[in-house]
């Protein structure tokens, strides 16, 4: 099948530019990601695995070559355009969980929809998702803080899944867990892939990059190993 | 704004968390929204006043002898000027008058006098007692008084009356307390109160006496300073106006005679006012410029406060456009938590003022000075939301990776 892949990255470069001097913490690279895929992206500390999750999040634009997001180049599209598509195509779980603070459990996982459907969430999915991810109702209206960090994570991951993206971006999602809690999210995401999601995860644990059906290893800003 | 508006709600709560603080950058917009609208009030209050007062000698002339002049441009000032209006003046005012109206000769000048022992200083009216119930009435209550005055006697002002506690019958005497000899007169009558005029005779801290011992006392006769027509039909008071400038002011370049009437007197007693009040409101726009700084100051407390918060929005596909709203929308909570407080302080404040400096609240509550009140909240609220413009435009603007990084 000579179908476009879901993702795409043709030479992708991404170079900073610092007072003391460019970096450049991606070099050239290229990489097919197709729909349903499961990839685990591995490398030392520095070596450019949240560049490249930033660029695959339309959080940046690579400062050359090409990244394809379902047939579109990113660069050619407009900083709205972009926002759209963060908003509808991808979730994002962060190692840190990143939850609003000022807003309860639910309406973290509400918001998505809000900003989408620019009203409030009638549709009941948002609590639905809460209890799939193992919040129970009294815990939905407690703010991030009054949360554990396993919480946290679950709703932030109920939060990602709420606009029913293609693509999970999982920046080392399970780095401020215990191992045990680790593993139960890694459950939810394996159980997220098998439904037809395409996962992109970091991880340093390699324990953890076993879920995934492909390890790419990333070192200096380069694709050093694909297995 | 839509109710339930999840930006609107994230604003409220980021205030509520922070409500000591919003409350004090408000106390800013408080001050500025009393100072416009209390002052504003105030001064539409005292030209409603003014002008009901003015209105009651809307039928008069006033003449006065044109005395303070500038000579041309180049030379000295004219020596001729008049101090006063003079005999044959008055006839040609009579003469052009006619039937139309009553004319009314008026000494004035200005003394001490004293009644019961107590010293006291006012202004002497010199009139024809056949004049007088022309335009002045007595009060009654005082005791029974006559207009018909003999040469030794005298009316009072409500003021005087009230305050030196007088009885018709009392005595009075004029002149300074230190001169050799005071004439003493009796008062025939206590005036009725006039509060402020237009036809130039305030009589309410004023002495009236007969002309005949105005004269005696003072000199000066024929020689008026002032001349009042009161006029059948306000419709004529143009005409009149123009056949007396004409029969009197020969020299355009140096008028014998000031011709004005309550209109004019009212025109410029307005613009004055309106100059007074709006420059008294500026100063109340100079503290809201303060406040406009500390709103500033409290909106970029709250963008850096929330660096990371507005990373994630950003990153989870909040459109730049939302953020922006969001940071406009606590500006406008503030606006509106200090300009309801303001308000609600104008309200009081203005009324009281009000009360104090005009006496009368009975144009208070009218639309042309209960407006100031949502004008100065409208004015707090716009300032607020000017405020917040570049606080939400750097909010809006932040790089979503950066953000997410600050701590
Ligand atoms: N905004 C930035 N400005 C300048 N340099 C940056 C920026 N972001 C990343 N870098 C640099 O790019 C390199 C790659 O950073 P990146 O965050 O992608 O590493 P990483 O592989 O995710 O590391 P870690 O495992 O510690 O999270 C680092 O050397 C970092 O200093
Ligand atoms: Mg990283």
């Amino acid at each position: 099948m000579t179908e476009t892949p879901l993702i795409q990255l043709v030479g992708v470069t991404k170079t900073y530019h610092l007072e003391s001097g460019d970096f450049t913490a991606l070099k050239d690279v290229s990489l097919d990601i197709p729909e349903n895929d499961f990839v685990a992206i591995m490398g030392p500390s520095g070596s450019g695995k949240s560049t490249m999750m930033n660029q695959l999040g339309l959080l940046d634009i690579p400062t050359s070559g090409t990244l394809c997001i379902s047939g579109k180049d990113v660069s050619r599209m407009s900083n709205l355009e972009r926002t759209h598509m963060r908003r509808d195509l991808i979730g994002y779980i962060f190692q840190k969980f990143y939850l609003i603070p000022l807003l309860s459990a639910y309406e973290n996982v509400e918001y998505p929809l809000i900003l989408k459907y620019k009203k409030r969430d009638t549709s009941g999915k948002a609590a639905e998702l809460l209890a799939r991810v193992g919040i129970d109702a009294g815990m939905s209206s407690h703010r991030p803080t009054q949360l554990s960090g396993g919480q946290q994570q679950r709703v932030a991951i109920a939060r990602a899944l709420v606009n029913d993206p293609k693509i999970l971006l999982c920046d080392e999602p399970t780095g401020n867990l215990d191992r045990k809690t680790g593993l139960q999210i890694m459950d939810i995401l394996c159980t997220l892939h098998n439904e037809g999601r395409t996962v992109i995860l970091v991880t340093h644990d390699p324990k953890i990059a076993e879920y995934a059906t492909r390890t790419i290893r990333l070192d200096d800003g380069q694709i050093v190993e694909e297995s | 704004m839509k109710f339930g508006d999840i930006f609107f709600d994230l604003s409220m709560r980021s205030v509520r968390l922070n409500f000591t603080r919003s409350m004090l950058a408000a106390i800013g917009i408080v001050i500025g929204v009393v100072a416009i609208s209390s002052m504003g009030m105030l001064g539409t209050n005292m030209q409603l006043e003014v002008k009901e007062q003015l209105s009651s000698s809307a039928n008069t002339i006033v003449i006065t002898p044109d005395s303070v002049r500038m000579g041309a441009p180049g030379t000295a000032p004219s020596s001729s000027s008049n101090s006063a209006v003079t005999k044959t003046q008055l006839t040609k005012i009579t003469s052009v008058v006619g039937q139309n109206g009553t004319v009314i000769p008026i000494y004035t000048t200005s003394s001490q006098f004293t009644i019961n022992s107590l010293p006291g200083r006012g202004m002497v009216y010199g009139l024809d007692p056949a004049d007088i119930p022309e335009f002045l009435t007595l009060n009654n209550t005082y005791g029974q008084g006559t207009t018909n005055l003999g040469v030794n006697e005298v009316l009072v002002g409500s003021a005087i009356a009230s305050n030196f506690g007088v009885t018709v019958g009392d005595r009075i005497k004029i002149g300074s307390v230190t001169a050799s000899s005071r004439p003493q007169l009796r008062i025939a009558g206590i005036l009725n109160p006039r509060g402020t005029v237009a036809d130039g005779v305030s009589t309410d801290n004023a002495i009236v006496v007969n002309s005949k011992w105005y004269t005696n006392q003072y000199g000066g006769k024929d020689e008026y300073n002032q001349v009042n027509i009161i006029v059948k039909d306000t419709d004529n008071i143009p005409d009149i106006e123009s056949a007396v400038d004409a029969k009197i002011n020969t020299n355009a370049k140096s008028p014998a005679i000031r011709i004005r009437d309550a209109e004019s007197l009212l025109a410029t007693t307005t613009s004055t006012l309106g100059t007074v009040t709006t420059f008294i409101m500026a100063i109340g726009g100079i503290s809201l410029v303060v406040a406009a700084v500390s709103i500033f100051n409290v909106m970029m407390m709250s963008v850096n406060e929330r660096i990371q918060e507005i990373g994630i929005l950003l990153s989870i596909g909040t459109e730049r456009g939302e953020v922006r709203r969001m940071f406009l929308y606590e500006a406008f909570i503030l606006g509106l938590l200090g300009a309801t407080i303001g308000g609600i302080c104008s309200l009081l404040i203005g009324y009281s003022v009000v009360d104090s400096m005009i006496g009368t609240t009975q144009y208070f509550f009218m639309f042309d000075s209960i407006v100031y009140v949502p004008l100065g909240m409208a004015i707090g609220i716009v300032v607020c939301i000017i405020s917040g413009v570049y606080p939400a435009w750097k909010a809006s603007n932040m790089d979503p990776i950066d953000a997410l990084r600050s701590e």
